[in-house]
């Protein structure tokens, strides 16, 4: 059964904004990046600086090719298998013991200590590329139709956002209560 | 089909509404957190005793007009001593600026901060402090013997000292206005106090 293409164009959309505006964070500080990276200790001392400075190229590139309906596919694929790379990466430093380096997940002022949340986080917004990934129904799209299609993933970024601030509080929390 | 359109819209104007009230509330909740930041350790308390005359100094701000600190006049003092390189101080900036505000009727705020002059320009400029007085110069923080920054003290219109402190949030800023009220050097000396008035009527 096919979707939708509300379903299909509304998670793409979602899933371009979060890339984007993870793409804007590391390029804006890319030595913060580099070290987030370092931390991880999953790469070659040699790859970190390429890859760093890669990485937000290819979040970006991925978030413009997202809202291109014929690269939509592809680019929605490719994002689930970059936020799957990184679930891993934060699955293998859990699996390690390394509850302490810094996720590195949103932007500034939300540094968070990685722990099983955030691969559930991931899984979601995996799950929403693969949700963009899929082929949709062909129907012919009035103006109602966008208006849906923005708001709704308005809402489902504004959720996002939210859920990342509770996130990034809750260790904050935990210390506050002694915990 | 056209009250169906109508109330779809309207729903998801509402639904966008909602998701924007939940996300301010988790970022209020995260600017709570940042300013539920531990307190500033205890030290051993030196310089000018609270309830006793403050020390009498007059400095030129940095425009040069003449301040004087200590003296009777019409409102009390705060001074706040701050530097441009401590980041504390800065944090502290939003919450001085609000008493300043709401109580300029009987309070007259001053900066009081010593070291490079450009920097004092860029915090100036930064948090919008042009026209407060702000005194730039080691002398008023000699005279009151301040060894660690963010220092509040608080002078009454009579020229006494009520209350001074390590100031590293906005309790601790207003900490010192209740000890003024309380008449009190600190609050834990306020505790003790009553404790002891309660222990003797019991006796």
């Amino acid at each position: 059964m096919q979707p939708d293409p509300i379903f299909v164009i509304a998670a793409a959309l979602a899933v371009a904004v979060i890339l984007a505006s993870a793409a804007t964070h590391k390029l804006r500080a890319p030595a913060r990046f580099a070290n987030q990276l370092e931390a991880y200790q999953l790469l070659p001392q040699a790859l970190v600086s390429p890859i760093a400075r890669l990485l937000p190229l290819l979040e970006a590139g991925l978030a413009f090719a997202l809202l291109v309906p014929a690269a939509r596919h592809f680019a929605a694929l490719g994002a689930a298998a970059l936020l799957a790379s990184y679930a891993l990466a934060i699955g293998i430093n859990l699996w390690r013991g390394r509850r302490d380096i810094d996720c590195g997940c949103a932007g500034p002022q939300q540094e968070q200590p990685i722990r099983p949340l955030l691969l559930a986080r991931n899984t979601v917004l995996v799950s929403l590329a693969l949700v963009a990934s899929l082929a949709p129904l062909s129907r012919n799209l009035g103006l109602f139709d966008a208006f849906v299609v923005i708001a709704a993933s308005a809402v489902a970024l504004l959720i996002y956002a939210a859920a990342d601030g509770l996130m990034a509080n809750s260790p904050r929390l935990l210390k506050l209560i002694g915990r | 089909m056209d009250a169906l359109i109508v109330s779809n819209i309207l729903l998801w104007g509402l639904l966008i509404a909602l998701a924007f009230a939940v996300m301010g509330l988790v970022r209020q909740i995260g600017v709570l957190h940042g300013r539920l930041a531990p307190a500033g350790a205890l030290m051993v308390d030196k310089g000018v005793a609270v309830n006793e005359p403050a020390p009498q100094v007059t400095a030129a701000d940095r425009s040069g007009r003449p301040v004087n600190f200590g003296y009777a006049g019409e409102k009390a003092q705060l001074l706040f001593f701050l530097s441009p390189t401590c980041p504390i101080c800065k944090s502290l900036l939003p919450a001085i600026k609000s008493i300043a505000k709401e109580q300029a009727h009987r309070l007259d705020v001053i900066y009081v901060s010593d070291g490079d002059m450009d920097a004092q320009k860029a915090l100036i400029t930064e948090h919008k402090l042009d026209d407060a007085t702000y005194v730039v110069g080691p002398e008023v923080g000699m005279t009151y013997q301040i060894g660690k920054l963010p220092y509040a003290a608080l002078i009454d219109n009579a020229g006494v000292l009520r209350a001074k402190g390590l100031v590293n949030s906005r309790e601790h800023l207003d900490s010192l206005f209740e000890t003024e009220h309380l008449g009190s050097a600190t609050l834990q000396q306020y505790l003790h106090n009553s404790q002891h008035a309660h222990g003797a009527h019991n006796h």
